[in-house]
């Protein structure tokens, strides 16, 4: 059996990683009917993403190089045939959230510079290369980069806050510079964009029922979690001394005037949007300006519900939201949760 | 227009381009092209045509002397195709459109062409220094022919750009949204508070530039003068006032660094205020929604302007500041005669092309060509038969 490279493993959706499952040549079908490893490992990503906003497995150690690439193939069939559009939005973030983490331990530990050490690992270099802007990054000498202002331009989200819009930048000579923690993000968002590109895979004709039969089971099971998923809240008058701790602190710094981060800015609009709380409430409720809330709110409530909910206690904890615990959140896993047994 | 007028103006337009030679914009095959005739009403644009059907530019432009003349920004597979959808968009030039009617300055009731012209200028000398300076661009500027420029970008790297991007670049050289709060960061290192001026380019490079002027013409003063000249700025009383004084006069390498700390809590209400003046008279306010279509039509180079009977004219980086349009977009080819016209619509404000000057009084009057087709392409008078 050919040895897989564990940077594939880890970076499922590079391109050599794709060919190297060519190289692999195992059918999806077979996979889903042998009921392998890869099949379970690949649901586990598709849960994951949906569930707590990431992919990486809960018991890394289980699994086999070979079952980690393989399993993306898999997840993204797999969330194909969930046939929900915030299913694959949600599932493309949270790929790409891993992946940052993943490059920033990886490029973090190669020093201050763009190179590497472990060849095991992806190189910020690498990763640059990888989504063809190599020439367009240069490192400077006080630890940030210098990218040009064309690739600037596509790859920067200006609605993820005033830092982002162009304006705001120290541009000069064609040059933004930007954090090292910021290229990090412009990266998220090329492999976002990636992910997202082909979803859902059309799975058509006699092979694709075959496929779609093997993976019924996984697909009835993540479905129940999509509908099931978001705890759901009755709508009615809200009921503050409820909320979660979490919510409370952000709610309280954005109150206090408090650039929130974009992860933190969009928790709070999602959990007041579950609670089915308009823009103008929201806008009043957090003292955050109407026009901030609206892209996440048009996001957020895009009429399939909460299908793009608040974030689990994991990824808040994970993003330093998770903060004056208390022992109602010992017993839940969603602020959400917190909430609804509050209100009970 | 009435009929004589028309036949004349158009006359006048096919000596014009009889006798003037047209470059083409590169990719021109590439590209949609679009005129509008001398029929009754002049409005109608004759559009979605390719060069393949136009034929030879300087012929056509010669036999029909359309009123007005445009190709697209967009290079297209098929720009001859009638959808937008379906031409086959691949890239379009950065074209920025600089339009007096457009300036926060003008009001374009009371304002008269020359000042226009003027103001405009003004906008397009910043756009220019903006779109060189930061953004490394090559520009190519073109009056024109009527209150304003278009400075095109071709750089291959932004001709795929969305119009997203165009906005936010288009925001940038009019310095909307700048966060001018956020130019004075505030650090904590080892309990102590540092607050620094972001020097190293964009916006807060230019603000800093305008603090070390501000802070060398204080010290060049006496005491009484530079704190009265600094107590003229909102919410710095005599306290900051001397506090900033004090800073500026013992700590000048500080400031050139852009480190404010000793300038005390009145450097960040100073650098907001100079902020909003550095945009004010930095900026260069772009027309948004044109110059971010990326679909748009523009006037082709060297074409006359429909509604002034001025050419379209490039101009060389080196000449954008002499630059002047009433003498140097007037087509040679109208100078040195007269014309005999009818003012239908008089005006206080004179006329003035090539140094000459005329007040539009009502009745028939001999004057200066250029003049006379000024008047007739804005519809303010018509031709009579010459006596």
């Amino acid at each position: 059996m050919a040895e897989v490279d564990p940077r594939h493993a880890r970076y499922p959706f590079l391109s050599g990683a794709r060919e190297a499952v060519a190289v692999l040549s195992v059918a999806p079908t077979e996979l889903a009917r042998a009921d392998a490893p890869a099949v379970e490992r690949g649901a586990e990503r598709v849960e994951r993403a949906l569930m707590a906003g990431r992919v990486d497995a809960e018991s890394p150690d289980s699994w086999r190089p070979r079952d980690e690439l393989l399993s993306y193939p898999v997840a993204r069939v797999l969330v194909s045939l969930l046939d929900n559009d915030a299913a694959i939005r949600k599932y493309a973030v949270a790929e790409a959230t891993t992946a940052r983490e993943r490059l920033a331990a990886d490029a973090g530990a190669g020093g201050a510079g763009l190179r590497s050490v472990d060849d095991r690992t992806l190189s910020l270099a690498d990763a640059l290369q990888e989504f063809d802007v190599a020439d367009a990054v240069r490192a400077r000498d006080d630890g940030r980069f210098d990218v040009d202002v064309d690739v600037y331009l596509r790859l920067a989200d200006p609605s993820a806050g005033d830092d982002w819009r162009l304006v705001n930048r120290a541009l000069v000579d064609g040059q933004v510079p930007v954090e090292r923690d910021e290229l990090y993000d412009l990266l998220e968002e090329r492999v976002r964009a990636r992910v997202a590109d082909g979803l859902p895979i059309p799975v058509g004709g006699e092979a694709g029922e075959t496929l779609a039969d093997a993976l019924s089971p996984e697909v009835a099971r993540l479905s129940t979690l999509l509908t099931d998923r978001a705890p759901k809240i009755k709508t009615g008058p809200v009921d503050r001394p409820a909320f979660p701790p979490c919510v409370e602190a952000l709610q309280e710094r954005a109150r206090a005037g408090e650039d929130l981060p974009a992860r933190s800015r969009f928790a709070l609009v999602a959990f007041l949007v579950d609670l089915g709380m308009d823009e103008a409430e929201i806008a009043s409720e957090t003292g955050l300006d109407e026009a901030a809330v609206e892209f996440p709110v048009t996001v957020l409530a895009d009429g399939s519900g909460s299908q793009y909910p608040m974030p689990s206690c994991e990824t808040m904890d994970a993003q330093g939201d998770c903060v004056n615990t208390d022992e109602v959140c010992e017993r839940v896993a969603h602020p959400l949760a917190y909430y609804r047994e509050a209100t009970d | 227009m009435d009929r004589r007028t028309r036949e004349y103006l158009q006359g006048r337009f096919g000596d014009y381009y009889r006798s003037a030679t047209l470059s083409l914009p590169p990719a021109a095959d590439a590209r949609e092209w679009g005129h509008i005739p001398f029929t009754d009403g002049g409005t109608t644009m004759v559009r979605h045509q390719s060069l393949l059907e136009l034929g030879e530019l300087d012929a056509f432009l010669a036999g029909e002397s359309p009123r007005h003349v445009y190709f697209s920004a967009a290079r297209y597979e098929d720009p001859a195709t009638r959808g937008m959808d379906e031409k086959g968009w691949q890239s379009a030039d950065l074209v920025f459109d600089l339009d007096a009617d457009h300036l926060p300055s003008i009001d374009p009731e009371r304002t008269s062409y020359e000042e226009m012209l003027r103001a405009c200028k003004g906008a397009l000398l910043n756009l220019v220094n903006i779109l060189h300076r930061d953004f490394d661009f090559e520009t190519q500027v073109v009056f024109s022919g009527s209150r304003g420029y278009h400075v095109h970008v071709r750089d291959p790297s932004v001709r795929d750009i969305d119009a997203a991007a165009r906005r936010e670049v288009v925001d940038y050289v009019r310095g909307a949204d700048l966060d001018t709060e956020g130019l004075v960061t505030t650090t904590v290192d080892h309990g102590t508070t540092r607050r620094v001026l972001r020097t190293d380019g964009g916006w807060g490079r230019r603000v800093h530039e305008r603090l070390i002027a501000l802070a060398a013409d204080l010290r060049e003063m006496e005491e009484k003068a530079a704190l009265a000249r600094l107590r003229e700025y909102d919410r710095i009383g005599t306290g900051r006032a001397e506090t900033l004084l004090t800073a500026f006069r013992e700590t000048p390498e500080a400031v050139e660094r852009g480190n404010l700390e000793a300038g005390g809590p009145g450097v960040r209400i100073l650098v907001e205020q100079l902020a909003e003046r550095v945009v004010a008279e930095n900026g260069s306010a772009v027309d948004e929604p044109v110059t971010t279509d990326v679909n748009r039509l523009i006037r082709l180079p060297g074409s006359l302007h429909g509604g002034t009977g001025l050419a379209v004219r490039r101009l060389d980086s080196e000449d954008v500041a002499a630059f002047d349009p009433l003498i140097d977009a007037v087509p040679e080819r109208f100078t040195g005669q007269q014309v005999r016209i009818e003012v239908t619509e008089p005006s206080e404000a004179p006329v003035s092309f090539n140094g000459g000057s005329f007040r539009p009084t009502d009745g028939e009057h001999v004057v200066p060509e250029p003049v006379g087709v000024f008047l007739m392409a804005r519809e303010r008078a018509r031709k009579v038969r010459e006596t």
